[in-house]
């Protein structure tokens, strides 16, 4: 038997990435391994970064809305409104009320669909490989939706300073209920299938920890912050558009661990469902746009906007000269900043546990590197 | 890829040439009968035999390779291979294709000569099992009185090969898998064994066929549902599947030691994995399903042949579900498992066996007995995991943050709002 | 309150911008609304004397300091009234003839977001490090150095995040070209 004192080991460094199964993207991440321990890590980023805010500097407005739908490419609608928001905000524009129901319900059924992805590629990162299926399934009929209502399944492109493109179809409303039927029982057969499956409970149960002081510090937000307990959401805590008008839950975990997270995300997709059916209910006929010039040229001023993505806390600060295209756009990325929350949660964890707890934090590396 | 009467020429010409072996296979062992000197002509009926037997096993195993994928496929809502061959038949022919033309590469630091015979280390000691597992009334090779205690004996020498696979490759994650396989093996061979065991003890006789004749009136699943629970696991184990995948889990190790082979040494090991869980199937159906009698009892030789066929299809069936099921189990627990759950639980198993012989106590007490041990770490799961998570997981529903709806304003108050909204630049 | 005119001289900026024609440049109303206006307060209280300007408009209030309070204007807006447990962002934009860092600051139990703008001369631009406050300030001043050049005294680790090793020169900087850049 040999003691730890007296033996001089050293640790192994482990590489993942960039090009691995299951780091979701480029992204690498150096493990200094004791054994099978986990002593350290190192992330290392910056392989898709393509310069967007500097991108941002060179082109008008609505084409800074394309360069959005591309860093989260997952969560295309919510980094759209984002940006939109700000540009409204700055230009003191009110969005008509039937344009901010679309855009919610647009917002919701991609939040969903940005969930049903973390749901399939979080088991097949664990070894189940029947829920990505099943997810993906799901996710194609809301793509085939929005395929309809805005031209593509994934770089939609449709939001625009004061509204949307255009208005959506004629059989939008039937067809999103017959979606949100569909959708209800896609989502709860994959949570019959994983959630309180024994291995599942065993890779994911008491893995990742992290307290929610130790969180907040850390910028964490979304579901990886709600699952430690902090019931911090922005369409509750700072409402936009038409949230203040629908009556939702936002689920929040209580041991911080990837458990938590994942099933967090797991109640918001049902959240999700029912709040567009309340804005199905709400809707009514209008404009889809406010009046105003096509190229934007707002005053001259700053401006901070965050709103909810699916994996966090989007903020978008935004420099105006007054001319039409913008002086600097900077944003604040959810999975950037969840990342950091990464080095706490893999204290005293295993080389198996590292793919676990990445992968609950649901990073689009997109996002990260901008 | 082939146009579709080229498919089905192919087809048939596989079909023909199977069962044509097939008939060899059977005409040698049947009607030659078991050989008794050593002549020429017994060595004749033994290269027969042998050829035949290894190209049986060869289809079986392509078998399940199209089998596992057109279930999976099924299971995940999607068709599986239909392309090749009517229903996809032809896919494994098709990988197997593929992969023999691949291009043989080793790591140029690897030990050559090591790197190149560890498949085959993997391999024979599966081949070499086949040689006393009957998959009828008389089709086997030779069958042997000791014939479980070669089976159990032979297996475990391609834990070897496994280990030199994964250190030849001279690359940390090989490495790292070949030992963990290893310990991954070896954990679980105990409770294999002693599962084993507690039907021999039951039998009274290490030879299938006795084994399969005393089962003419209870299966000895019915006898011994908790030695039959922890032969599934402990078999699973053995051959690498899911749960028990870890080692060459693509997500974590990209491959374990097989990582650094390509082409033809790859195919072998594959087919290796697959002719394991064959043989998992297989034994499961005569150790614990009643092989070709149960409940049928004596059937002509064919349909005697059918009804193995069957009941090794099934389990292996049932161990493909498995994998589209579960995740994988980390390493710790995964040996935790082995140790703590498994080995116990097989040891008890023996214990009742045998003391239900030696009482001469009614069958259905060991039945009882079986079943009260099965449930033992069943409910210590359910309690200790199972149960906390549903009521967690219910608290967690109930818990949610509700957010109440603000009454919306005036409808003419927004539409006047919202016309009025305008910034001119 | 209105926002110092930005300086993009024409030989410096990266794009080409025509000369404007038509009605002078407005600037945007920057007006606090009922939130912004708590915030504001408890904002002014944490920053004290160090205030230099105050501003800010819907519910981000944000105020101007000196470099050398930042560190105390931090710790001050963490454990004082204001209770920010969260460090938003770091945000710095090239006003030529200075580099402006953004810090915002949300407090997730309350609701108060508030803004702290720092101005440093981009040939010097030197600002201590808040990661001893926040874990979160580490990345956001890694990218901005990375991009910006500025240099956080006290940050364990300012190796190039979203560039590559030996990158020369800071994209983020107006100056920086679009096109004529190194290439890898």
């Amino acid at each position: 038997m040999t003691t730890p004192q007296h033996t001089d080991t050293l640790d192994m460094m482990l590489n993942m990435g960039p090009q691995h199964p299951a780091t979701h993207g480029v992204f690498r991440m150096v493990l200094a391994l004791d054994g099978e321990e986990v002593m350290d890590v190192i992330p290392h980023i910056g392989y898709l970064h393509r310069g967007s805010e500097k991108l941002c500097e060179g082109e008008s407005y609505g084409q800074v809305i394309t360069l959005f739908d591309r860093m989260d490419y997952v969560s295309n609608i919510n980094n759209e409104l984002a940006f939109v928001r700000a540009a409204e905000r700055l230009m003191d524009i009110e969005v008509p009320e039937r344009a901010s129901y679309i855009r919610v319900i647009l917002a919701e059924l991609n939040r969903i669909a940005s969930h049903l992805l973390f749901l399939g590629t979080y088991a097949i990162d664990l070894g189940a490989i029947t829920p990505i299926m099943y997810a993906f399934r799901e996710r194609e009929r809301i793509q085939a939706l929005f395929e309809a209502t805005t031209g593509a399944r994934m770089m939609h492109n449709y939001l625009r300073i004061g509204g949307l493109k255009e208005d959506a179809p004629a059989d939008f409303e039937p067809r999103v209920r017959e979606l949100l039927d569909q959708l209800r029982a896609g989502v709860e057969e994959i949570d019959r299938l994983l959630s309180l499956n024994e291995v599942f409970l065993a890779r994911t149960k008491g893995v990742g920890i992290i307290d929610g002081p130790t969180a907040l510090a850390c910028g964490l937000s979304g579901p990886s912050l709600r699952g430690s307990g902090v019931a911090y959401d922005v369409r509750k805590d700072h409402p936009y558009e038409v949230y203040p008008y629908l009556a939702f839950k936002v689920p929040v975990g209580q041991a911080g661990d990837c458990w938590d997270r994942y099933y967090c995300r797991l109640l918001e997709c049902h959240e999700s469902i029912s709040m567009v059916a309340q804005c199905l209910e709400q809707m009514e006929a209008g404009p889809i746009r406010a009046a105003g010039r096509r190229i934007a040229r707002p005053p001259r001023g700053e401006v901070y906007v965050h709103s909810e993505n699916p994996r966090g806390d989007i903020g978008v600060l935004l420099v105006s000269d007054g001319t039409d295209k913008p002086y600097r756009v900077k944003v604040r990325p959810p999975s950037f900043c969840n990342l950091v929350g990464l080095k706490p949660m893999m204290e005293g964890a295993y080389v198996a546990d590292a793919v676990s707890i990445l992968g609950s934090l649901d990073i689009v590396l997109g996002e990260v590197d901008r | 890829m082939a146009s579709r009467p080229a498919q089905l020429v192919l087809l048939a010409v596989i079909a023909v040439g199977v069962a044509a072996v097939f008939g060899g296979f059977v005409f040698v062992t049947r009607w030659l009968g078991a050989p008794q000197e050593l002549t020429a002509l017994t060595l004749v009926q033994f290269a027969v035999a042998l050829l035949a037997l290894v190209t049986l096993l060869a289809v079986a195993g392509m078998s399940l390779v199209w089998l596992e994928r057109k279930e999976l496929g099924r299971m995940q809502g999607r068709p599986g291979p239909t392309r090749v061959g009517p229903f996809g038949l032809l896919q494994p022919v098709a990988d197997a294709g593929k992969l023999l033309f691949k291009e043989d590469v080793a790591p140029g630091e690897a030990s050559k000569l090591i790197f190149f015979a560890s498949p085959l280390l993997i391999m024979v000691p599966g081949l070499m099992v086949w040689l006393t597992v009957p998959l009828g009334p008389t089709l086997v090779v030779r069958s042997l009185d000791l014939g479980i205690f070669f089976f159990v004996s032979i297996s475990v020498l391609s834990i070897v090969g496994l280990v030199l696979a994964g250190w030849s490759s001279h690359s940390k994650y090989a490495v790292l898998g070949g030992i963990r396989s290893a310990a991954q093996m070896v954990s679980y061979e105990i409770p294999l064994i002693m599962a084993i065991l507690g039907v021999v003890v039951l039998a009274g006789s290490m030879r299938f066929e006795d084994v399969v004749a005393l089962q003419d009136g209870v299966p000895y699943i019915a006898l011994l549902p908790a030695a039959f629970a922890v032969f599934l696991v402990a078999g699973l184990a053995e051959v690498g599947r899911t749960p028990f995948d870890i080692y060459f889990a693509e997500s974590e190790l990209v491959g374990g030691p097989f990582v650094e082979y390509s082409g033809a040494h790859w195919a072998v090991m594959l087919l290796a994995e697959y002719l394991n869980t064959f043989l998992v199937g297989a034994l499961a159906a005569l150790l614990f399903l009643g092989g070709w009698r149960w409940p049928f009892g004596d059937l002509p030789f064919g349909a005697a042949v059918a009804v193995m066929l069957a009941k090794t299809y099934l389990v292996v069936a049932v161990i493909f579900w498995g994998r589209a099921t579960y995740p994988r189990l980390r390493l710790d627990q995964l040996m935790g498992l082995g140790w703590k759950v498994l080995l116990p639980l097989s040891f008890a198993s023996i214990l009742a066996t045998a003391v239900q012989q030696f009482y001469g106590w009614p069958a259905w007490t060991l039945t009882l007995l079986s079943v009260g041990l099965l449930a033992v770490p069943i409910a210590l799961q359910m309690r200790g995991q199972g149960r906390p998570a549903s009521a967690y997981a219910a608290r967690l529903r109930a818990g949610a943050v509700a957010v109440a709806a603000q009454p919306r304003p005036a409808r003419a108050a927004a539409g006047a709002d919202g016309a009025s909204a305008e910034e001119e630049a | 309150m209105s926002e110092q005119e930005p300086q993009a001289s024409a030989e410096q900026a990266p794009a080409e911008r025509p000369a404007r024609h038509g009605p002078p440049v407005a600037d945007a109303p920057q007006v606090l609304d009922a939130r912004g206006q708590a915030s504001a307060k408890l904002l002014a209280q944490a920053a004290g004397t160090n205030a230099i300007d105050s501003g800010g408009g819907h519910d981000v209030p944000w105020v101007r300091v000196a470099p050398e309070h930042l560190l105390a204007v931090a710790g001050r807006l963490r454990e004082g009234a204001f209770g920010a447990e969260m460090l938003h962002l770091i945000a710095a934009v090239d006003y030529t003839e200075r580099i402006e860092v953004n810090y915002f600051f949300l407090s997730a139990t309350k609701g108060h977001k508030g803004q702290v703008k720092v101005d440093v001369p981009p040939e010097a631009p030197t600002l201590p490090s808040l990661t001893g406050l926040w874990t979160a300030a580490g990345w956001f001043e890694r990218e901005t150095h990375d991009l910006f050049g500025v240099v956080f005294e006290g940050n364990p680790d300012l190796s190039p995040l979203l560039l590559y090793e030996g990158f020369e020169g800071h994209p983020g900087l107006r100056s920086y070209p679009f096109n004529d850049y190194q290439e890898w």
